[in-house]
Formats: structure tokens, sequence, C-alpha cells
């Protein structure tokens, strides 16, 4: 390797660079061009080489990821592949395990199933059950079927969103709580009705919403 | 395990498994497990151990007693079979001591008998007392302590024990007394007649004719026969005890398909989910239609919020409707079933598999059913939350993976359904009726019921009700004995304003109308329909703009967006109603109503559009008067009815429990 002509050890610094992140890197690159005026050719050479590395590096884990996503769907799919009519009950398996669908999960399922990404997307979409971003860490449902209507499910999402600061469908900014109303959860005999992650509990009252709540919050804590 | 037989079947018939001696039937569907019936069930459990007499601890569905969850019911030696309502866990060992050591039954739990006996055929041990006025259970106790008076008087307290009941199932009677085993109940009793009581029926054996209670239960159960009986987890519970798969059996070896269909002809049943299609001639067109593949749908969409009754019957009886799916294959002559069931159920798909399950490894499912010949197989598939899906053509979309848009009929899907095959849809509770009909004759079943429309009908009587529950009644009933008799009336002994039925598809009777009997037919002349079976009970505070609005977005919120008329005219509509209920509204709106409701009816593609406009419609036919007050009154009427409605609901009058800060979570 032929050495700079200024005299600075450029060998030393290509060996500093190999530990260096990406701030690190443009630190002494601005030293260097500061210090020449110019970046060396060597050194150029040298940053790219790593980067290089680091980029099949960033690759290999990405085909890690690819791999295993490509197993969990294939796991899905070879349950239903000899299934007329799959795709939904595929969506539920995949659903069931992370909690949505998420879009690499679907694209891998598009090249599986040789069903067009859009014609998936165009079923995920049409179903409420289906979501498309990941579900806070707790859930706080408000079922808002005709018997709970009636009993009082409109003050009790008010509340809800007066306490947690979010409307219906929305998960608080820390990913902690998702707030969401449903349908009906076919307990009309103890309206109104409230799902408490994956708990039902009847007759609720507006007054419950803060305990309620404040309990979810303290979970959060502890996760944390 | 080796596939059963048509002799393993006779013999079952032949020498059903009988009752354990003692036993308790813990009740757990999706609302008794809300209300805590599991960890009611675990304390059962660990209390057994230290119980000295052994007893069975049963899982079984729900017998129907929402308002009542967690349920159990008990039968101890020598002792009336009871259900108990509301209880906890903390009760469970105060009731095993009680009711199998002491022999006595807890007070305000026990939930009387609907068999209501007419004879005194057995000595008193028990005397149920409960004051049935609307408000409260005052006088309950002051009749407890006089018939505990009166007993001790006569030196019969220790033999006969009088106990407070938490439902009496007949209301607005006075106090009511129920005499048990004998089940004898006499209602509007008075102070003077506890000494009557004592002496002629406790001592005498006679029954007083003056207080007794003749009428017989308005409920009939067809339907839920099994439910709270079975074991919704076992099959052999189902074959063994309450002759299950017999009917099965009967129609393979003993009737032809075209028999098949012609008994359900005479049984005049007509399809449960809604339009009332007779189930018969539904099997004949996709009998009739040559196809080398024909297929059967159980559809268990439950999609009307407020409505739960195929809920529960799919968790508490799933044999009985697969059951009923295959004999519906074998008469139609279809060799694959899909039970479509709403996400939202988690607990009814989970037993309807294992009732796969267990009938697969029975060899009640696949090739040659029984010997018979016959090859069936049934699959489950999951809905996810699409209330159009419950429509025929966007249901079988749905099964085949599909967007769940409906699509033009004809061709009707017994002509080209799934895959483009013939498929007859048929409902959860029509599916659950075809058993009983084979096994007690399509003449009994259609001895039930009106001319038009025959049997029973289950319904799920929701909202501002005393005893929100599930109620079979025979076709006919009048709506005022649904609510007033079976269900106990308004909530806090409010008017009752109106009943809706048919959810988002039906429309509201009003109170004058509520001597309507039930009936397909009839519903419908008012403007509603019979729909699945949904019932809300509204009262005087509910207003009937709102109620419009509200079924009115869930319909906009539900539409495919397929056709214009629903997409379109729903939101608009939702617009001139909202504009209404905030007082902005203008005279000619309501014409506007009219004319957007009939392009609705007349011009879209499915159900759903097409009803859509009902609950809108009907509340305009019954309470014009409330839309007008909107129109006329303006913004500052709004606001009031806004601030009225505000103050009324739930928990506003209760003080605020205190509650413990949230402390320093921002901080985290």
């Amino acid at each position: 390797m032929k050495t700079i002509p200024t005299g600075s050890g450029s060998e030393t610094s290509a060996a500093d660079l190999k530990h260096c992140d990406e701030a690190g890197l443009i630190e002494m690159l601005d030293k260097v061009e500061q210090k020449h005026g110019f970046i060396p050719r060597d050194i150029s050479d040298e940053v790219a080489r790593l980067l290089e590395v680091k980029l099949e590096r960033l690759r290999r884990i990405q085909g890690k990821l690819d791999s295993t996503i490509r197993r969990d769907v294939q796991q899905h799919v070879s349950h239903w592949r000899n299934e007329e009519g799959n795709l939904i009950m595929i969506l539920h398996a995949i659903q069931n395990q992370h909690g949505y669908i998420p879009r690499e999960v679907a694209m891998e399922l598009s090249r599986e199933l040789g069903v067009k990404l859009a014609r998936i997307y165009e079923v995920i979409t049409f179903y409420h059950y289906f979501k498309l971003v990941p579900p806070g860490a707790h859930s706080l449902t408000v079922c808002n079927g005709t018997a709970c209507y009636l009993k009082g499910s409109g003050d009790l999402i008010n509340e809800v969103r007066a306490q947690l600061g979010i409307a219906e469908g929305q998960t608080t900014a820390d990913r902690q709580i998702h707030f969401d109303t449903v349908r009906c959860i076919g307990c009309c005999g103890m309206a109104p009705a409230m799902v408490v992650d994956g708990k039902t509990c009847g007759h609720v009252k507006t007054s419950d919403i803060p305990g309620q709540v404040a309990v979810l919050k303290a979970k959060k804590e502890k996760v944390a | 395990m080796k596939p059963l037989t048509r002799q393993d079947l006779a013999q079952f018939a032949a020498a059903p498994a009988a009752d354990p001696a003692e036993w308790i039937r813990v009740q757990l569907d999706t609302g008794g497990i809300a209300a805590g019936a599991e960890t009611v069930y675990a304390a059962l459990e660990q209390a057994r151990a230290a119980q000295p007499r052994p007893f069975t601890l049963l899982r079984t569905g729900s017998v129907g007693y929402s308002f009542a969850d967690p349920v159990v019911e008990v039968q101890a030696a020598g002792m009336p079979r009871v259900h108990y309502g509301c209880l906890t866990p903390e009760l469970a060992p105060r009731l095993l001591s009680e009711h199998f050591g002491a022999h006595r039954l807890l007070d305000d739990h026990v939930i009387a008998t609907r068999r209501r006996g007419l004879k005194l055929d057995a000595p008193v041990t028990h005397l149920l007392v409960g004051d049935t006025g609307a408000a409260a259970s005052s006088k309950t106790e002051f009749f407890q302590f006089s018939f505990q008076e009166e007993l001790k008087r006569r030196g019969l307290a220790d033999r006969v024990q009088v106990v407070r009941a938490f439902d009496m199932g007949i209301y607005d009677e006075g106090a009511v007394v129920q005499l048990l085993p004998s089940g004898v109940t006499y209602t509007n009793v008075l102070a003077p007649d506890v000494a009557r009581i004592v002496t002629d029926s406790i001592l005498g054996g006679r029954v007083l004719d003056d207080l007794l209670w003749k009428t017989p239960d308005k409920q009939v159960r067809i339907v839920l026969r099994h439910c709270g009986q079975v074991d919704p987890d076992s099959a052999d519970d189902y074959l063994r005890r309450v002759s299950g798969y017999q009917a099965l059996a009967k129609a393979l070896f003993t009737l032809t398909p075209e028999q098949v269909i012609a008994e359900l002809k005479v049984s005049a049943l007509r399809g449960r989910g809604g339009a009332g299609f007779p189930t018969w001639m539904k099997w004949q067109l996709t009998r009739a239609q040559p196809a080398r593949q024909r297929y059967v749908i159980c559809n268990g969409d439950e999609g009307d919020p407020g409505a739960f009754m195929d809920r529960s019957v799919l968790e508490s009886d799933p044999h009985t409707v697969l059951e009923g799916m295959m004999i519906a294959a074998y008469a139609m002559g279809a060799s694959q079933g899909y039970f479509y069931i709403r996400a939202e159920y988690p607990k009814a798909v989970e037993r309807i598999q294992r009732a796969l399950d267990q009938a697969r490894e029975r060899g009640l499912l696949g090739k040659n059913i029984l010997g018979s010949g016959f090859n069936f197989d049934a699959k489950i598939r999951l809905g996810a939350g699409a209330f159009v899906c419950g429509e025929e053509t966007a249901l079988i979309a749905s099964i085949e993976g599909r967007r769940g848009s409906p699509s033009p009929r004809p061709p009707y899907p017994s002509v080209r359904g799934l895959w483009g095959m013939p498929t007859a849809i048929n409902n959860v509770e029509t599916l659950a009726i075809v058993p009983a009909i084979l096994l007690q004759g399509g003449a009994w079943f259609a001895s039930h019921g009106t001319d038009t429309s025959k049997g029973t009908k289950v319904f799920a009587v929701t909202g501002k009700v005393r005893n929100a529950q599930l109620v079979e009644v025979p076709m006919g009933t009048t709506l005022r004995e649904i609510v007033f008799d079976v269900c106990g009336g308004v909530l806090d002994g409010k008017d009752i304003k109106a009943v809706q039925t048919g959810g988002p598809s039906g429309g509201v009777i009003p109170n004058p109308l509520l001597d309507t009997p039930v009936s397909y037919e009839t519903l419908q002349q008012l403007g509603s329909i019979m729909g699945s079976g949904g019932m809300l009970v509204m009262d005087q505070s509910d207003s009937m703009v709102e109620v419009a609005k509200f079924y009115l977005r869930f319909c906009v919120d539900e539409s495919c967006g397929k056709c214009a008329p629903c997409r379109i005219g729903g939101y608009q509509l939702l617009q001139v109603l909202d504009r209404i209920s905030r007082g902005r509204g203008a005279a000619s709106d309501i014409a506007l109503i009219h004319r957007v409701c009939h392009a609705m009816q007349k011009a879209s593609l499915c159900g759903l559009g097409q009803t859509a406009p009902n609950p809108v419609l009907s509340t305009l036919r019954y309470f014009g008067e409330e839309y007008q007050a909107f129109i006329e009154g303006g913004p500052s009427y709004a606001r009031k009815a806004g601030k009225a409605a505000a103050a009324k609901p739930t928990g506003a009058t209760t003080p605020p429990i205190p509650v413990p800060v949230p402390a320093k979570e921002a901080s985290s």
C-alpha cells in the first residue's frame, strides 16, 4: 500500500476506521479533509470497502429476517396448502402470531401463494378484524353493540377518550394502550361491557374507567 | 378409536346413560366466563376435596339466564334441582356445605324453576319467596320472616326451609311463593295468606286454588333443548345421555333424502336467519341441481349487535348443530360442509372444532358414516368482522377467500354457490332444529306456532330490560308477553317505549303495537323484520332519532361500497339525520329521507342496503313527532335533548370511586 505524501499514517487510520460508527467516520473524514484539503484516495477506498462490508452484514441480517418470515409464512401456508379459499384463514393465523399483519409478511405471502399483493391487501382492508399496524401492549375495548349503546356505552367511550387522550382505533403515543370499540361481544346480558386485556367486565360505569385506565398504566410501568 | 356403527347408536338409544346421582353443572359460555364462571368452577373443584360426599362437577353451556351469570345448576339427593345465579368463588364452599351437607338452599341466589306444578305431589321441603313488584324486593324479607315464624309455631321449622329467591320468573304479581319440590306457585300472597299456606298446603297437602299460578311457562325449548344440559366438549355425553346423532341414524337408515325433505315440508320450518325462506324448499332446490359436488354451509356470522343466540347455541350444543348439518347434507346430497363463524367468538370456534374432531374420531365424519355409505366432512371458516358477510353471496365470497362483496341474485346459491356448485346456507338455529324434527316428527313441530310461521324462535332480549336473557317461545307469542311475562319488563320500572327487532336491518315496534303476535309476516307488516332474533327494549328516555342514527351509522360503516345506492345513499341519509339531531334540519328533510330510503330499498344490490333504511323509516313512522320536535325546536332544543340524555346515563348518579392516581407514569 502506498503512503500518502503528507506523511500521515494512513495504515493506522484505516485500522481505526474499522471500529468507527457512522458519526465517527464522518468526523474522521472531516478531520482528514481539514488537514489535507482533500480526502486521500486510499482512505476513501478503505471507507468504501468498509461500507461494503457493513452493507453485506446488513444484507445478511436482512436475509436472516427474511428467511424467518419465509419459514413462518411457509408454515402457515403449508397448513392450508390444499384448501381452496385459504387466504383468510392464513391471514388469521398470521394475525394471531404477530398481532397484526406486517407488510413484509404480506409480501412474502404474496410470493408464496402466487397471489398479487393488491389482492391480499384488498382482503385485509375489507375486513375490520385484520390490522395493519401493531397493536399496543395493552388493549382496552369498549363494546358498542346496541344493548351497550342503550345502556350508555357512548359515555364510556367519551370517558376513555378523555382519560387516554386518544380516539377509538388509536394507540397511545408510547404504544402501551390501544383503545378500540367493537360491534358486539355477545355479552349483552351484562351491558355495558368492556374488554380489558382480554378480560370482559360487565355493568361498567363511567366512574370505573379511571380505575381501569390507571391499572393499565401501572402495568406499563412494570413493563418499562 | 373404533368408528361407531349403527348397532352402537341403537345401543345408546336403548340404554341411555343415567345422570350421576349428585352433580353440579357450571354454565361456561362466553357470557358466564366473562362474569367469572371459570373462577366459580375452580373454587367448586377446590372445595370439593373437603366435601365428604362425592358429586360430579360438570361443564355445560348456558341455559340462557344471562342476567344471572354465572349460573350453576345443582342436583343433590333429597333436594329439588335448582339453578343458582350470580355466584362468586367465595360462595362455593358455603354452597357445598349448605346444599349437600345441611340440605339448605342459599338465600338470594336461587332462580325459581319455570316448571310450575299444579299438584302437591311431594311433601314440601323448601319454600321460595320473592317480591315481584317492580321496585326491588322490599317485601321479600317480611314474607320470609312471616313464614319462618308461622312454621316455627307449627313445629315445622326444621322440616321446611324458607328461602329468599333471586328471581321468581313471574313479574308484577306481588309476593310470590313457590313450594319445592312440587313447583306449586302462589302469587299475590298477602300477609293473611301465610297461615293458610302453611296449614293447607304444607301440612294438609292441599293446593290453594285462589292463589295458584296456573299459567304455564311461555317458553318452549326446542332449539335450546340441550343448552345447559350437555357438556359441549364431550361427544360421549351427547351420544349416550341425550340420544345424540339418533336423528342422523334415523335419516341414514330409515329415510330416503326425499323423505327427509318431505318431513321438513310437513314441519314447515322456515329459515331462522331472518328472511324466513322455507328450509325444505332450499334443500330441494339444491338437491335438484345436477352437480358433482354440493355444499352445505352453517351461517354462524351473527353480526347483529345485541344478538347472541347463535353464539349461545354453538357454544352450548355444538354437536346438535353438526348433526343438523349432516342431515341437511344427506338430504341434499352434499359431501362437504362449512361452519362460517365470527372470529369474535373464539369459544364457539373452539367448541365446534372440538366437536368436529370428536365426531371424526368416532367415524361420524368422513367416509362411510356408520356403515351407511354416506360420506361427509365439515370444516370451520372464520369470519373477519364484516356484517355484510351474513348475506349469502357475500358469505360465499368470504369462504372463497375474497372480499365479502355480495353479488346479484339470481343465480341463487342453491344453483351456483360456493366454487360455482349448488350450496345451501342455513342458520345455526335452523340446523339445531332439524334433528328434533326428525326424531319427533314434522307434525309435532308444526303444532307450535301460527298458521304461516311454525315452531319456536329464540330471541336474545336485551337493552333496558329487567332480565336480559335468551328466550325461546312458540311463534305467535306477543312481544309484550316476551318482554313483560318472560323477561320481567323494563328496567327500574320505567315505561316501555318500543322494542327493536331484527338489528340494523329491522325496525322499532312502539308500545301500542306490542300485542302483535310474533311471526315473519306480522313483523314485516309493522315495518320491521324477524331477523336473527335480537330484541332490544327501549324505555322513554331513549331518543328515537339517536337510535335511528346509531343503526344507520352501523350500516354505513359496514357497507361494502360495491353499489352506489347503499354506499352514497347511506352516507347522505346519515348526514341528514345528523343535521336533524343537531337541530339544523329543515321541514323538507323528512321528504328527502323518504326519497333516499326508497332509492336504497329499490336499487341496492343486497339485503344490507335494502334494509338499512328500515330503522329510519320505522322510527319515522311511529315516532315522527320526535323528528318534528328536533326540526321545529332548532339547535336549542337539540342541546336540551342532548343534555337530558347526558344526565340520565349509568354511573352518573353514583359517586365516583376514588382511584389511585397514576403517579409519575409520565416520567417512565
